[in-house]
């Protein structure tokens, strides 16, 4: 009977995963998901100045905190050149801190839980990243991609 | 690494919590006496590099000066090492009693150096000619045991005679007392109407003295003795009484500096003798002597009693043509009479060329016409005469006695190895004498042209700095950035570094120039450079920018320019003799030099960077400095310190800074509270300006409660939250700043000293720590580092440690650096924790640059 693995053998450590202070730039962040788009990681974790968690911020909040402008010109009904807009877009939105731009995050995992168990809250939630804690501690994430692989696969293997 | 590590222990100390600090005035008083110690070392330090720098540049021989010079400069800079140990003591509390012995090593090399005595040897009162050699010279001076060689070795014909020895005038002195009477190192060479006057005076004692009574019957028998040597050739002895001072044509032609006594009878010799003696003491011979470095004791004269020769005719030669030493000739004066008249050039001589080539051909011959001539007195003494009708315009010599003298000329100067310079006379019976030899001075070779300051087709690149060592170097630009770029350095390159650094040595042996931005001519580096010899121009202030890579170019470090390209016109003239390199003072002042300027403790770091290994005045100045530095470092940290009298500084920063002042740091106002306005401190002022008008990252103030509230989970451990709250402690004076940051999870110390020498001028960083993982935090130093090394700092890093100086810039680079400073630390507050990967890194130095630092 094969076993299902445990979350800690599922998590990306905090360290290998993006994280920043919730004073640093849209544009900070933007940088740093750039430049962490070969690890795949999409998401920067907030922490305050006391490390302690304080939401989270991902490529749609990224471009949403870029795109305004463009879009609302648009809305309006003027026909814009989308290209030009790329390179003069909002300098404004990009010195703003994060924090107004994160969406605030209380659904957290801890390293005992069972994978099923962090399934049903990223269901619930509609999310596909949760931080998992062990003593109250932040110490990496989990993604729904790894989660999904290991129940999938453990019902794949059940059924031979 | 020996230094980071001791560096790390401060933090581990520094973790303890903090406490509320109390008044403790005696604390702070501490704290006071020991930054006075640091300041007083500072500026012995200053002092003994001055002092260095001067004593090096007196070996280059553009200078005179005495044995008195090298004596008092040694004095005084005995003293102030002797108060940079004493200060270095208080300051470590007794860390390093090895610095005493070391010193007292150094010293005892010296004072020996220093004390080394000429002995005049004891002797006979009277040495006769025929025991004379050249090997006596310190006995019979250097003329009579020219002529005791000439006589007894080579056995040309000289007059006979006998040498009052250098023991009879040591005998006469001492029994006069006349050593405790004559005091020349009271006089400086300088001062003229001084010399005039200890002259006289010298020669009234020596005149007014007593001759020892057997001294007097030695001389009387000797005269005595010598008459009846030559009964059979004159009737009545007359003699020529000559000085032949110790040291003279040994090394050096004191050529007519003392006197000499023409045609004395019995009854004045006595007198005449105190006369020659005497005339050791002329001002000029005082100048000479102490100009070419002789010691008081080392004025020592032997006297020549010597038949004197009623000449026909006399005369010089030379063995070569002094103004031509390529030519092949012999060049013979002549003049009817007694020498004196051709030597002082005081009627026109005959002149004879003759070949040196082994038929001694007569090339030329000249007899212009000879009014007057010299003349022995009938009694004693010499007049002036007409020269007989039937001589004027007549040649002095036949060919034959010509050849003669060209013949004893080349028998001299083989003898002696080099050219000749001699006097000879021809006597009534047309017997030919030598009446003296020394060395030939060749003229054409010591001409020193000045050096060209215009070379056409060459374009000046820099025309300003600092000469540290003078020369003309040439090579291709060689650009040192960073201290790893010495390991490839190419041989006869010119050095070119941002600025100096004791670490060149390393390549001073292969470098043809060193040209820097900054730097200063007292430097460690200077001293180093003019201990290799290598010109150097420092404080160019646009050399790195101005000099390409490879580029080929002259600097001339003596009158300050450097070309472009490769001048072998000026690299020539640039070549130098050093007139001076023989005599006996500037022997003495390289021999102490040598226990005071080479410099064997380059890198702090190494293990032979302690007391024991000290092995020169240099090494204990640079070692006490550094310890210096390193022990106010600690001092922001000391456990002393919380206890200390510090003030609270309210100021708008998200810090808690509490000040304590070691003086003029602090202008205290009505209050006991002080506000940024009170700090009176120069470097603390910069880091306060530059601080308070930037914009922090961190949370609005306001609404740090409300988000505490959000979420409680955090990456930290509990207790390391209270490290946040710690006070930060800055220990200052007007100059000074020691001041210890913990800033978030991280602390940083910055101590810098900004004062008006830039010897002292520096910027000490250590930065640790960081709230994220090991390799953020690595990242972060990493990033620190970079932006260091942009603004030149030295950069140590191990990890998240990092360590970084810079040293020796004048106070607004300083308070420049100390702006950036303040900006990269506010940039980089908590920043570790976005540092994901190395490209974020690269991504924030940039960032910085753009943003906060604009290279001068």
């Amino acid at each position: 009977m094969p076993e299902v693995k445990k979350l800690r053998e599922l998590i990306i450590p905090l360290t290998d995963y993006p994280h920043m202070p919730h004073w640093a730039t849209l544009e900070e962040a933007m940088v740093l998901l750039n430049f962490a788009y070969e690890t795949g990681h999409d998401t920067v974790l907030v922490f305050d100045e006391f490390y302690k968690l304080m939401g989270v911020l991902n490529q749609r909040e990224i471009l949403r905190g870029v795109q305004p402008k463009f879009v609302e010109i648009s809305l309006e009904g003027v026909p814009v050149e989308r290209e030009d807009l790329m390179t003069t877009a909002n300098p404004g939105q990009l010195k703003k801190p994060i924090r107004d731009f994160m969406f605030p995050f209380d659904i957290i995992v801890d390293i005992e839980d069972h994978i099923l168990k962090v399934a049903d809250l990223m269901l619930q939630h509609n999310i596909s990243l949760l931080p998992v804690t062990e003593s109250g501690k932040v110490i990496g994430v989990v993604r729904m991609h790894d989660i999904f692989h290991e129940i999938t696969g453990f019902i794949i293997k059940s059924k031979k | 690494m020996r230094g980071v590590r001791d560096l790390l222990s401060i933090f581990r100390r520094a973790k303890k919590k903090a406490e509320i600090p109390e008044a403790r005035p005696s604390d702070r008083e501490l704290f006071k006496e020991r930054y006075l110690c640091f300041q007083k070392l500072l500026s012995g330090n200053n002092a003994i590099l001055e002092i260095m720098a001067d004593m090096e540049e007196k070996l280059s021989g553009d200078y005179i000066f005495d044995i008195s010079y090298v004596r008092s400069t040694c004095k005084n800079m005995v003293e102030k090492v002797q108060n940079i140990i004493q200060n270095l003591d208080k300051l470590s509390n007794g860390k390093y009693p090895g610095l005493y012995d070391a010193f007292k090593k150094i010293n005892s090399v010296i004072e020996e150096s220093l004390t080394k005595e000429a002995e005049i040897p004891v002797t006979d009162y009277i040495i006769p000619f025929e025991q004379a050699t050249k090997d006596m010279v310190s006995s019979v001076g250097g003329k009579n045991a020219n002529l005791g060689e000439i006589k007894n070795r080579l056995n040309l014909p000289v007059p006979e005679g006998f040498c009052i020895s250098a023991y009879a005038f040591k005998s006469f002195m001492d029994h006069n007392k006349l050593r405790d009477k004559i005091i020349l190192s009271s006089v400086d060479i300088g001062d003229i109407v001084g010399l005039t006057e200890i002259s006289k005076e010298a020669r009234e004692l020596i005149m007014e003295a007593q001759i020892p009574p057997d001294l007097e019957r030695s001389i009387t028998n000797a005269y005595l003795e010598l008459s009846q040597k030559v009964a059979h050739r004159v009737s009545a002895l007359h003699a020529s009484i000559r000085s032949s001072a110790i040291h003279e044509d040994a090394h050096f032609t004191f050529a007519g500096q003392y006197a000499t006594a023409l045609n004395v009878v019995s009854e004045s010799l006595i007198a005449k003798y105190k006369e020659v003696i005497a005339s050791l003491f002329t001002a000029r011979a005082i100048f000479y002597y102490k100009s070419k470095g002789f010691q008081e004791e080392d004025m020592a004269m032997a006297v020549g009693v010597v038949e004197m020769i009623d000449a026909q005719a006399s005369g010089v030669m030379y063995s070569r043509d002094p103004t031509d030493a390529g030519r092949y000739a012999i060049i013979i004066n002549a003049v009817w009479g007694l020498g004196s008249y051709a030597v002082e050039g005081r009627v026109s001589p005959n002149t004879y060329v003759v070949s040196r080539d082994t038929d001694r051909t007569i090339l030329e011959k000249s007899a212009p016409v000879q009014r007057v001539m010299l003349k022995c007195s009938y009694g004693a003494g010499v007049e002036e005469v007409e020269v007989p009708g039937e001589r004027r315009g007549q040649l002095c010599l036949t060919d034959n006695q010509i050849k003669t003298l060209a013949e004893y000329a080349l028998v001299l100067e083989k003898h002696y190895g080099k050219p000749q310079d001699i006097e000879w006379a021809l006597d009534q019976n047309d017997n030919l004498f030598i009446l003296q030899a020394r060395p030939l001075r060749i003229l054409a070779e010591k001409a020193e042209k000045p050096i060209p300051t215009t070379f056409p087709g060459y374009k000046v690149l820099i025309d300003k700095g600092q000469i540290a060592c003078k020369g003309v170097g040439a090579g291709k630009v060689y650009l040192i950035a960073r201290e790893e770029d010495l390991k490839n350095f190419p041989e006869g390159s010119v050095l070119v570094a941002k600025h100096t650094s004791p670490k060149f040595v390393t390549v001073m042996n292969k470098a043809s120039a060193i040209i820097t931005d900054v730097g200063s001519r007292t430097g460690h580096m200077a001293s180093l450079a003019r201990e290799y010899k290598v010109p150097a121009i420092l404080n160019t202030e646009i050399a790195m920018k101005t000099l390409k890579a490879g580029q080929e170019i002259t600097v001339d470090a003596i009158n300050r320019n450097i070309y472009e390209g490769r001048i072998d016109e000026l690299i020539e003239a640039g070549k130098r003799e050093n007139p001076f390199k023989d005599t006996p003072v500037f022997e003495i002042l390289a021999m102490v030099l040598k226990s005071i300027v080479p410099l064997n403790l380059i890198y702090p770091e190494d293990e032979r960077f302690r007391p024991e290994f000290c092995e020169t005045f240099h090494d204990i100045t640079r070692f006490a400095h550094e310890m210096a530095m390193g022990e106010m470092f600690k001092l922001s940290d000391s456990p002393d310190i919380r206890r200390g009298e510090a003030v609270k500084l309210q100021v708008k920063l998200p810090l808690e800074i509490y000040v304590i002042d070691l003086g003029d740091g602090v202008e205290y106002g009505l209050d006991k509270v002080i506000i940024p306005d009170n700090i009176r401190s120069i470097p603390m002022n910069v880091l306060l300006r530059t601080m308070m008008a930037l914009e922090w990252p961190g949370p609005p103030p306001l609404n740090v409660k409300g988000l505490l509230t959000v979420i409680a989970h955090t990456t930290m451990e509990p207790q390391s939250q209270e490290a946040l709250w710690d006070p930060s402690f800055a220990v200052i004076s007007k100059e000074y700043m020691n001041f210890s940051i913990r800033l978030g999870y991280h602390l940083q110390t910055i101590e810098a000293y900004a004062g008006d020498n830039i010897n002292d001028n520096y910027i000490h960083f250590l930065f640790k720590g960081g709230g994220a993982s090991l390799d953020r935090r690595a990242r972060r130093t990493r990033l620190i580092k970079e932006v260091l090394e942009k603004m030149d700092f030295n950069v140590d890093r191990t990890g998240d440690v990092l360590d970084a100086r810079v040293t020796k810039y004048d106070r607004s680079t300083i308070e420049e650096k100390l702006g950036t400073l303040a900006r990269l630390t506010v940039f980089t507050k908590q920043l570790d924790m976005t540092l994901f990967n190395e490209a974020m890194v690269d991504w924030y130095i940039q960032e910085f640059i753009k943003k906060h630092y604009t290279a001068e």
